[in-house]
């Protein structure tokens, strides 16, 4: 294996543990918004989103560096001036961007969760309303299906 | 030059097998998170949150595996046609997810039980399974990546 295939060992590495961890908040936030749940087992679920935290920033991490090293290594004459290049990092600080604001907002959640359950585990409209806030679930959701139109972009790779 | 990269007509099942391959992925890791946490949960709790692992792998982990297997398939037949021999690297991820079907069928088997009794002792192999699953599916993406021998 020469230097190309190593850099794409890791740039592709560092797609999973993005998506993937994406994968992880996403299903874990789903899961404390389809059914109405006591506080408690909202603070739990938002709670095991931590782990999901590494990979995503590892993952945003390899695929900029390697990603960056991979269009001058490629031995296909890529440029960094080219549509897909341009797009691709547009989306990929758009993902990076939106995951920050929403990462702020779920902190939020998850405090609110662990004090409601600390006091009595009461159902709590402040909560129902903060989960299925519609502005942040689309900031959510927006995050996660710009690092998927990444993945996209980098095997159709328009313009090239 | 994109087709000294692939054919335009690889780029579809190499998008749909990548995706496939991300989300199994990212929901086994989920599956396994859920086990891990339910071992450690009061009796109630850790009910809960193997229910949930188990809903989980069922709804959104076998959709997943067959979309990666399924790309696969159809990449595989577009690239090495007939009876064409097909590289090792190929090779590896035949070698993942045929046997990784069946541990996936175990691990549904184990996860539906563990979420129905309390004291299902086995409940305890669901995550590590997952988690046996999590380091396969990283060699097949350094084959597929890295495509050493090749």
């Amino acid at each position: 294996m020469g230097l190309y295939e190593w850099l794409l060992v890791f740039h592709v590495t560092g797609a999973f543990f993005l998506i993937g961890g994406v994968v992880i908040a996403g299903l874990l936030n789903a899961s404390a918004i389809v059914v109405d749940r006591p506080p408690s087992q909202v603070a739990t679920l938002f709670g095991l989103i931590r782990f999901a935290l590494p990979l995503i920033g590892i993952g945003m991490l390899f695929t900029l560096a390697f990603g960056l090293w991979l269009v001058h290594e490629a031995p296909w004459n890529y440029g960094y001036g080219e549509t897909w290049v341009i797009v691709a990092l547009v989306l990929w600080a758009l993902a990076g961007w939106l995951g920050s604001v929403d990462g702020r907002y779920q902190r939020g959640t998850g405090e609110l969760a662990a004090r409601l359950a600390a006091a009595g585990d009461a159902p709590s409209a402040e909560l129902n309303a903060r989960l299925r806030n519609v502005r942040a679930l689309a900031i959510s959701y927006g995050s996660g299906l710009a690092a998927f139109a990444v993945l996209g972009i980098m095997i159709w790779k328009p313009g090239a | 030059m994109l087709a000294a990269i692939r054919p335009d007509s690889f780029n579809l099942p190499l998008f749909l097998h990548v995706l496939g391959a991300t989300l199994t992925f990212g929901t086994t890791a989920t599956v396994a998170i859920l086990g891990f946490a339910g071992t450690r949960a009061d009796p109630e709790r850790s009910l809960w949150l193997r229910g949930l692992a188990f809903k989980i792998a069922f709804f959104v982990l076998v959709p997943a595996f067959i979309v990666m297997r399924a790309a696969a398939q159809w990449i595989v037949g577009k690239e090495y046609p007939g009876s064409t021999k097909t590289p090792g690297w190929v090779d590896v991820g035949f070698i993942v997810t045929e046997p990784g079907a069946l541990l996936i069928i175990v691990l549904l088997v184990l996860a539906f039980l563990a979420s129905r009794r309390p004291a299902f002792r086995a409940a305890v192999a669901v995550p590590w399974l997952a988690t046996i699953y999590l380091v396969a599916l990283g060699v097949a993406w350094f084959a597929m990546t890295g495509k050493p021998g090749s």
